[in-house]
């Protein structure tokens, strides 16, 4: 379990470095596509496999390599050099980052864990699923924000079918 | 010699002698299915294919492995060598790690998760990403089309693979491939393939998508584009992705055998095997694999906005009216 914390932290650090301070940037969001793999590890780790495998489907399955055709679309990917990646941002970057995991260590410090085991809850897909739904006996909220995240993805294919017609009538009129 | 198997029965063991098996397996299995695919295509063509190595040429696969291993590994001078190199594995160690929670028998299941489904589809969605590596690590516009082509297919179909399994979920309540198979016992009639007719098809022709085979074959395209994101391999690492298709090809025909024919279940209930099941599991896998080479060889290659007005207009509606259709079906029985 050591073994595996400490290869897993070791794989998402080294990729998270990498994220930043890779010259070229296909390197960078491959780098990041590394580093939500150890994520992904951490949370079989966890006893979580329904969020590790959510993990990998969103994030290194569609959101890398959306950014990759992003990147490859727009401009030709060109090396940097390391003056314009350490730039006069470093300082403020650095503050954020190491803020932000004072805030995260407080919390999970200051916060009385018991005998709280990993694996224990309802992490089963279904009970999962029940939940989200309402009909579980969890909080009612989760259905709202479901039906919320249904709209809004709806919205966005409707949108992306409206920008990417071709506009045949248009272009007989111009 | 029992208490050693007990042993090895334990689970850091388990997983790891697991691990090897199937690696073993999957390695294997793309070396012989290169064989069959020239095999069938020569008989296919009237002709008959590899017949010099061994009896009717059945050591094929060993000369060719011994032939790319002699091979020079080369790489374009502009490349981006570590992209370039590190992509056969990113295609090839997803297809492996899948094959983990394909159950062979009830018992016979690596990673017998209550996710499998959910986990198959996530690694199969990492496939694209490895595409994407191979064609712009190799800095050749051939190359970088393939794989621009290659990820818009994968993804595209990657729609309709997972709408055509929620019918199946549905029906079994369960995301366990276990489950799934455990679902369809007792004859032949109880296959989803029946009640899930549509959802089968749809998902045999993503599948072959996915697997970038003909007549989905754009991102290799040899009559346009050279070969595509694999134009600048050679060596084993071309043999690397060659096994990464291949196995992958196996992979989604026992996908398929395990959610819509049935699995391990014999197809009449009288000719059960006890343990020895995963034969009928490796039979109808194989019938599947031999249906992928039959069409690849039997149907010409589609264009891209026809392959494109097929995924996104004919198998995700399709899939979608069949998933209403189920629905309904369930909520009045």
């Amino acid at each position: 379990m050591i073994v595996a914390y400490i290869f897993l932290a070791c794989m998402t650090l080294i990729c998270a470095l990498g994220v930043v301070l890779s010259r070229n940037i296909v390197h960078s969001a491959l780098f990041m596509s590394g580093a939500f793999l150890g994520v992904a590890g951490f949370f079989v780790m966890l006893n979580a496999p329904a969020l590790a495998a959510f993990q990998l489907l969103i994030y290194v399955g569609a959101v890398t390599v959306l950014m990759l055709f992003g990147i490859m679309f727009t401009q030709r990917p060109s090396a940097r050099s390391f003056a314009t990646i350490l730039n006069r941002q470093v300082w403020a970057g650095l503050a954020v980052a190491l803020g932000f995991g004072a805030v995260l260590s407080y919390f999970l410090t200051v916060q009385d864990w018991g005998s709280v085991s990993p694996g224990n809850g309802p992490r089963q897909m279904q009970t999962f699923g029940e939940n989200l739904l309402g009909v579980g006996g969890g909080p009612q909220i989760f259905a709202l924000l479901f039906q919320v995240a249904a709209v809004l993805l709806f919205v966005a294919i409707v949108a992306a079918i409206v920008i990417s017609r071709r506009r045949d009538a248009d272009q007989e009129e111009a | 010699m029992f208490s050693f198997l007990d042993f090895l029965n334990q689970e850091p063991f388990r997983f790891i002698v697991g691990l090897a098996g199937v690696l073993f397996l999957t390695l294997n299995l793309s070396a012989i299915l290169v064989m069959s695919e020239r095999k069938t295509a020569g008989y296919i063509q009237l002709r008959y294919g590899p017949n010099r190595v061994g009896p009717r040429g059945l050591f094929q696969p060993l000369a060719d492995i011994l032939k790319l291993f002699t091979k020079e590994n080369l790489s374009p001078a502009r490349a981006d060598l570590w992209i370039f190199l590190a992509a056969p594995i990113a295609m090839f160690i997803p297809v492996a790690i899948v094959w983990m929670t394909v159950p062979f028998t009830e018992r016979s299941v690596i990673a017998d998760m209550n996710i499998a489904l959910l986990f198959f589809v996530a690694i199969t969605s990492i496939g694209a990403l490895g595409v994407i590596m191979a064609g712009y690590g190799s800095r050749s516009t051939f190359s970088l089309l393939g794989a621009l082509r290659g990820a818009a297919q994968m993804i595209s179909y990657e729609v309709p693979l997972i709408l055509s399994l929620l019918g199946v979920i549905m029906i079994t309540g369960s995301l366990s491939l276990v489950d799934v198979v455990n679902g369809q016992s007792g004859g032949f009639w109880h296959w989803y393939v029946w009640p899930q007719l549509p959802m089968f098809l749809i998902f045999y022709m993503s599948a072959i998508a996915e697997a970038k085979r003909v007549p989905f074959d754009l991102p290799e395209g040899e009559s346009e584009i050279v070969g595509g994101y694999m134009v600048e391999y050679s060596g084993m690492t071309w043999g690397l992705i060659q096994a990464s298709e291949f196995a992958g090809m196996g992979l989604m025909s026992g996908i398929v055998a395990t959610v819509f024919l049935g699995g391990w279940q014999p197809p009449l209930p009288f000719m059960d095997l006890g343990v020895f099941n995963w034969f009928w599991f490796g039979m109808k896998a194989a019938i599947i694999m031999f249906t992928f080479q039959w069409i690849r060889w039997s149907v010409p290659r589609l264009r891209m906005d026809q392959l494109m007005d097929f995924g996104w207009k004919v198998l995700v509606p399709g899939a979608l009216i069949w998933l209403f259709v189920t629905a309904a079906w369930m909520a009045i029985f």
